[in-house]
């Protein structure tokens, strides 16, 4: 009568269960996550390679019309348009020049200057400041 | 139970022995035969891209641009991915300018690389691209390239030079610096998709492309502009063979203008008769004539054999001399130094050369540069033709002080004239100011002093008396600025030897300012169609020399020596002595 009366069993361990499901989980998920980061990487390096061939598209757009320029705008180019008359050449008037700065000759720095001739010194260096009125 | 054991063991032996196999075949395919299969696997899915390098531009002193590059793209076929020919022909044609025809047959095939068109520009090819994707077709592909355009067509062109179908040099700058202007190809190493598609993810080993440097000129597309005008002027006014001019800073070598005609245009070389393409200031050489009187005159100041004071008799025209006859155009009793130079007295300068040793005149003709090439960047230049002492006859040498039995190249005569012009140093011409950015300009030594200064002076001085209404050049004065030069008239040689009755090479070869001289240049007409009594270096080539002078002189800015109502004045001068010029 002192017997155990309890049916022998085999009990789940609940604790040990629930971290292999979570262990399962978590690797699961980092797998799904790697897989995602994989297409990610992919989908990302696609763009690259589009935003890529768009610049290298737009680069060479730009270097086609830079060509294009240059050409319309070269000294050939110009004497031809003057020569059909879409062009004129209009003389500067004396009157119509303003001289902002000293006149200084071309050789010190090798920069060429157009109309800074002032043989009578008046703008060079040391010259008088003079109310200008108009 | 004896026979059951030997059975397990048999079974386990065999089952060792193929895991053992599998194991052995497993090492060999990974590690032993690694190298091999990893190629093979490479080869399926990796390619080696090309970056192509973009070359260099060419630009002048001030920057602006005289060959770049315009892209455009190389149309390329893949066969095996291509499902129907007539349809993307029929798609493609009008973009590649093509007929459908023509275009279907060549996509109609198996091989994976077919070029279809080349040169296509960037906009039609883009448009063909996204009509393409729009209609869900395939099988045409784009590669990278550049035409090298040169935008002022034939300006400056014997000095550019231009490239072959390859994009490399084939003449001029272009060939010179052709290791400079090219760069270096970069690569890239990519993995592909069974659609073709780069997987950038795999991206392997990468070299960036090394653009080529762009080259820095000394030429002044300003200065070039003016010369080009003059020199076309001149070689529509007078119908010569060829016409030349060359602009040159006399302090420095450096050159900044140099015009040709015939010339051609650069873009369309294949149209270029080899006449055309000739730089005839570096590959041409001339008996200079009278210009070369510099070099006997001043070796002579300089060796102390002639003063300020010498009067040499020049025989009233006639100076028989071996058996031969000198001539002047004029006859011409006791004459200084400048005045034979003024009045390019012929017998005077056989005089003085008469009063130097061989060796010692052959020596200062050397020292000039005459006989060498300059080392200008260019190819194609020669040495002229200098004759050594050993060589000459009892005449050569007389014939030598007025430029007979001596051939020079223009570059080597506007050198010589820098020298007088700038204290006596031979200067090396310099084309090149710079490569690539950031390049350092570097100041060049001369080759050589010459002459003294003294001696450079005195004939530059005496020069002066050239471009007066007494000597012979009147016409190559320039308003406001004191002009030194020389005169040349040289008959022409034929192709059998002796020279050709009427047909002369005229040229004037000066400088200015004369007293700080900045730009030193020459002008030469070969063959002038203009008769033989108006075909002289003071009519034909000096004011040609007058008016690019002028128009240089404003462009540079270069500030005037004499008032202009002194310089007007000097004209009437000089319109009153026309005439008398021969």
């Amino acid at each position: 009568m002192n017997g155990n009366r309890r049916r022998p069993t085999n009990s789940i361990q609940v604790n040990v269960l629930a971290r292999w499901i979570v262990a399962v989980f978590f690797v699961g998920l980092a797998g799904l996550f790697f897989v995602y980061l994989k297409n990610q990487q992919h989908a990302v390096g696609d763009q690259a390679r589009l935003v890529e061939a768009a610049i290298s598209e737009i680069e060479a757009k730009n270097d086609a019309l830079k060509a294009r320029i240059t050409a319309m705008t070269s000294r050939g180019a110009l004497q031809r348009r003057l020569d059909e008359g879409y062009l004129r050449l209009e003389p500067i008037r004396d009157t119509a020049i303003a001289r902002v700065t000293p006149p200084l000759p071309a050789e010190p720095d090798g920069v060429l200057r157009t109309a800074s001739r002032d043989p009578d010194g008046r703008f060079g260096a040391g010259a008088p400041l003079r109310a200008v009125s108009r | 139970m004896k026979g059951t054991g030997i059975r397990i063991g048999i079974i386990c032996g065999l089952l060792a022995l193929i895991f053992t196999l599998f194991a052995w075949r497993l090492i060999d395919l990974q590690v032993a035969q690694h190298d091999y299969f990893s190629l093979i696997a490479a080869e399926k899915h990796s390619i080696r891209i090309v970056i192509p390098a973009h070359r260099g531009r060419i630009l002048d002193r001030n920057g602006e641009e005289l060959a770049v590059n315009i892209p455009v793209r190389t149309v390329t076929a893949d066969g095996t991915h291509i499902r129907n020919p007539e349809t993307l022909a029929a798609l493609a044609a009008p973009y590649l300018d093509m007929p459908v025809k023509e275009l279907a047959e060549k996509l109609t095939t198996q091989r994976q690389y077919v070029v279809i068109r080349k040169e296509v520009s960037e906009e039609k090819a883009q448009d063909l691209m996204r009509a393409m994707d729009k209609a869900g077709l395939k099988g045409l592909y784009l590669e990278e390239g550049a035409i090298r355009s040169y935008p002022n067509s034939e300006m400056l062109c014997h000095v550019l030079g231009f490239v072959d179908y390859s994009g490399h040099g084939i003449d001029g700058i272009e060939k010179s610096f052709d290791k400079e202007l090219s760069g270096q190809d970069g690569y890239r190493m990519i993995e592909h998709d069974r659609k073709g598609r780069e997987i950038v993810v795999y991206r392997g080993q990468e070299q960036s492309a090394t653009d080529g440097s762009d080259i820095r000129l000394t030429i002044d597309m300003g200065l070039q502009a003016i010369v080009e005008k003059e020199v076309d002027d001149a070689y529509k006014e007078y119908h010569p063979e060829s016409a030349s001019a060359i602009l040159a800073d006399p302090n420095t070598g450096e050159i900044l203008a140099m015009a040709c005609r015939p010339n051609f245009d650069p873009n369309h070389f294949n149209d270029a008769k080899p006449e055309q393409m000739r730089n005839r200031i570096i590959s041409d050489m001339y008996e200079p004539g009278s210009t070369f009187k510099i070099v006997v005159t001043s070796a002579a100041f300089n060796e102390g054999i002639v003063d300020e004071n010498t009067r040499i008799f020049c025989e009233n025209g006639h100076f028989s001399y071996c058996g031969k006859v000198i001539k002047d155009h004029h006859g011409f009793g006791d004459l200084t130094i400048p005045e034979i130079l003024m009045k390019s007295s012929n017998v005077g300068a056989a005089k003085i050369s008469l009063r130097m040793g061989d060796q010692s005149y052959y020596d200062y003709v050397r020292a000039y540069g005459f006989g060498e090439k300059t080392g200008i960047p260019l190819q194609g230049e020669i040495s002229g033709l200098v004759n050594p002492p050993h060589r000459w006859d009892k005449l050569t040498k007389t014939r030598m002080a007025f430029g007979q039995s001596i051939a020079v190249t223009p570059i080597q005569m506007v050198m010589a004239m820098s020298a007088i012009a700038n204290g006596g140093k031979l200067m090396k011409p310099r084309l090149v100011l710079s490569e690539g950015e950031g390049s350092a300009v570097e100041s060049v030594p001369p080759v050589r002093q010459v002459v003294s200064k003294k001696a450079a002076n005195y004939i530059a001085t005496a020069l002066q008396r050239v471009v007066s209404s007494q000597g012979t050049a009147p016409l190559a004065h320039i308003d406001g600025y004191t002009v030194a030069g020389k005169t040349g008239t040289a008959q022409k040689i034929g192709a059998h030897g002796g020279y050709l009755e009427g047909r002369y090479i005229v040229s004037f070869d000066g400088f200015f300012p004369a007293d700080a001289p900045r730009l030193a240049g020459l002008v030469i007409v070969n063959d002038a169609k203009v008769g033989s009594e108006a075909n002289y270096g003071g009519l034909v080539a000096a004011p040609v020399f007058s008016r690019i002078g002028g128009k240089a002189a404003r462009y540079l800015d270069i500030q005037p020596e004499a008032a202009i109502a002194m310089a007007q004045s000097g004209n009437a001068d000089t319109a009153s002595s026309t005439a008398k010029i021969r």
